[in-house]
């Protein structure tokens, strides 16, 4: 049996949702609450002992990296090739992969850690809250999640962040003006990547990303939207974040 | 035609020269100087994806027209485009875990260089950095390729900042040391491009930081650095350093994560 541990469908949840929606691959869902820290519980630990969402579970191995896991997925089911075949266009979607997981994500969640994450969770009780923190498994995710619940981020480094964001976005259009497709002329998990990174650009950062100054990314964005699994993997989401989506309806 | 533009045998540098040296197909070596700037220069190879790659400075390798940067997907073209030696296993679980190593050791790159360009290069700079490299570190683009010239130039890392980055190496190389407790190779049973990235990323460690590598904290690690060195490809790819000392030849490699 092949089972998900995901949030909402978004940034590295969605990652593996949408690679098996597009592979037909069904799975057992098992929705955590990353605000409500349902990572951190003994019962998912014991799953994935780092505390990070998500995790595959198939044939009795975890895996808990969502990029490779996308390879995986690929790899390990039937169903339409989400790769290139052609070595130099796999290094290629390899690349923006890369370039969307290290560079473009971690700005743009930056960001929204600080706007969205930080003043959610912030609701709870602070005694509750620093037991949570405690139970953080990652001295990483630890420094971030205390960051981001005391609203620790620095100026410098938040305008830094939106320098990054609107510098990428900038490097997608360019890119998206030559190709409709992250690499070449078929769909690939460049493309659900970049798209679980970039779905609610349109609502989040409006004056970089819009039908005027990118309207390359805007119609990649639409197309993905319009993809069945896309659809049906959006649908699995239970709160606002997911919601955003709807902004890539078309007028 | 496959060409390797590369520079001493270390770190990012290292990988393809061991992971060709496995495969034993031919190509022709262009060594260049990366504290020179020279890959900044008219001679080396141009492209977005050679500007924007996040090692920052690298290895490139031309195949056919085609330009590979960005040193651990070059491993896995090496693997999957070139004939010789299998160094992926057919196993999509170990393709897998070879491909998640190969993200967390991009993490441990970074920290690596950056404690090895303070060590050994930034000295060099604090000799009185002459005005043509004032003026090459100017022209770097993009902007946080540059500032990782300038914060090595300017003598930007206080020991605070750096017991952090050792603190953090040390508990990413507990994690190897752990998976090297289980098995000889870091991706399964089989050699494969996971142990040539491992490798070529720590085999400086013992000695640029003895406190975290040593028979004591990390005995699975030497013996893994062994049986690496005893591979005849390895040696044969640590001799194309013209220095003599290719442990001490480092650059500023990819950013240390900022976020998350
Ligand atoms: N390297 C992992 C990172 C996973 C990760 O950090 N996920 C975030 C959510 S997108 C998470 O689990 N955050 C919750 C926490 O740290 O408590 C991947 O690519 O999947």
């Amino acid at each position: 049996m092949l089972k998900l541990y995901h949030w909402e469908p978004n940034a590295n949840s969605g990652k593996p949702m949408l690679a098996l929606a597009e592979k037909g691959v069904e799975y057992e869902s098992h929705y955590l609450d990353l605000l409500g820290f349902d990572q951190h519980r003994p019962e998912y630990l014991a799953v994935n002992p780092d505390g990070t969402i998500p995790a595959l579970v198939h044939e009795d191995r975890v895996f808990t990296e969502s990029t490779p896991m996308m390879e995986y997925i690929d790899e390990a089911f039937a169903g339409p090739a989400l790769r290139p075949k052609d070595p130099a266009d796999r290094w290629r979607m390899r690349w923006w992969m890369r370039f969307f997981d290290a560079y473009f994500a971690p700005s743009l969640s930056m960001i929204g850690w600080s706007v969205f994450v930080g003043p959610s969770a912030r609701q709870k009780d602070p005694k509750e809250l620093a037991a949570a923190i405690e139970r953080i498994p990652l001295p990483s995710r630890r420094v971030a999640w205390r960051k981001a619940l005391f609203n620790e981020f620095s100026p410098d480094e938040l305008e830094e962040s939106r320098r990054r964001v609107q510098f990428a976005i900038g490097v997608l259009e360019a890119h998206l003006a030559g190709s409709p497709w992250m690499v070449g002329e078929s769909y690939s998990l460049g493309d659900i990547n970049g798209f679980n990174l970039a779905y609610a650009l349109p609502l989040s950062q409006p004056d970089k990303c819009n039908d005027q100054t990118t309207p390359h990314i805007m119609e990649w964005l639409r197309r993905i939207y319009e993809r069945p699994a896309t659809r049906q993997t959006w649908a699995k989401g239970r709160t606002r974040l997911a919601a955003r989506i709807d902004i890539l309806e078309r007028a | 035609m496959l060409e390797l533009y590369h520079w001493e045998p270390n770190g990012y540098f290292l990988k393809p020269l061991i992971a060709l040296e496995e495969k034993q197909v031919p190509f022709v070596s262009h060594w260049f100087d990366p504290t020179a700037f020279e890959q900044y220069g008219s001679e080396f190879p141009h492209s977005v994806e050679i500007a924007l790659n996040l090692d920052r400075e690298g290895p490139v390798l031309r195949h056919d027209g085609v330009q590979i940067c960005g040193s651990y997907f070059m491993l896995e073209y090496i693997a999957e485009a070139l004939p010789g030696l299998e160094l992926y296993a057919a196993d999509p679980v170990q393709r897998y875990t070879a491909r998640a190593w190969g993200q967390r050791l991009a993490a441990i790159g970074a920290d690596v260089c950056l404690l090895g360009s303070v060590r050994y290069l930034q000295p060099r700079f604090a000799r009185g950095s002459a005005a043509h490299v004032e003026s090459a570190v100017a022209k770097i683009e993009p902007l946080e390729r540059r500032l990782a010239w300038r914060a090595l130039l300017d003598g930007g890392y206080d020991e605070r900042a750096l017991a952090a980055v050792r603190d953090r190496l040390g508990f990413a190389l507990q994690r190897i040391e752990a998976a090297l407790v289980a098995s000889h190779w870091l991706a399964g049973p089989t050699y494969s491009v996971a142990d040539i990235d491992a490798f070529a990323l720590i085999w400086t460690l013992p000695e640029l930081v003895p406190e975290l590598v040593n028979a004591r904290s990390t005995p699975h690690i030497l013996l893994f650095l062994e049986r690496m060195h005893a591979r005849s490809a390895v040696q044969r790819a640590l001799g194309y350093s013209r220095s003599g000392r290719p442990q001490e030849a480092f650059v500023p490699g990819a950013e240390p994560s900022r976020w998350g």
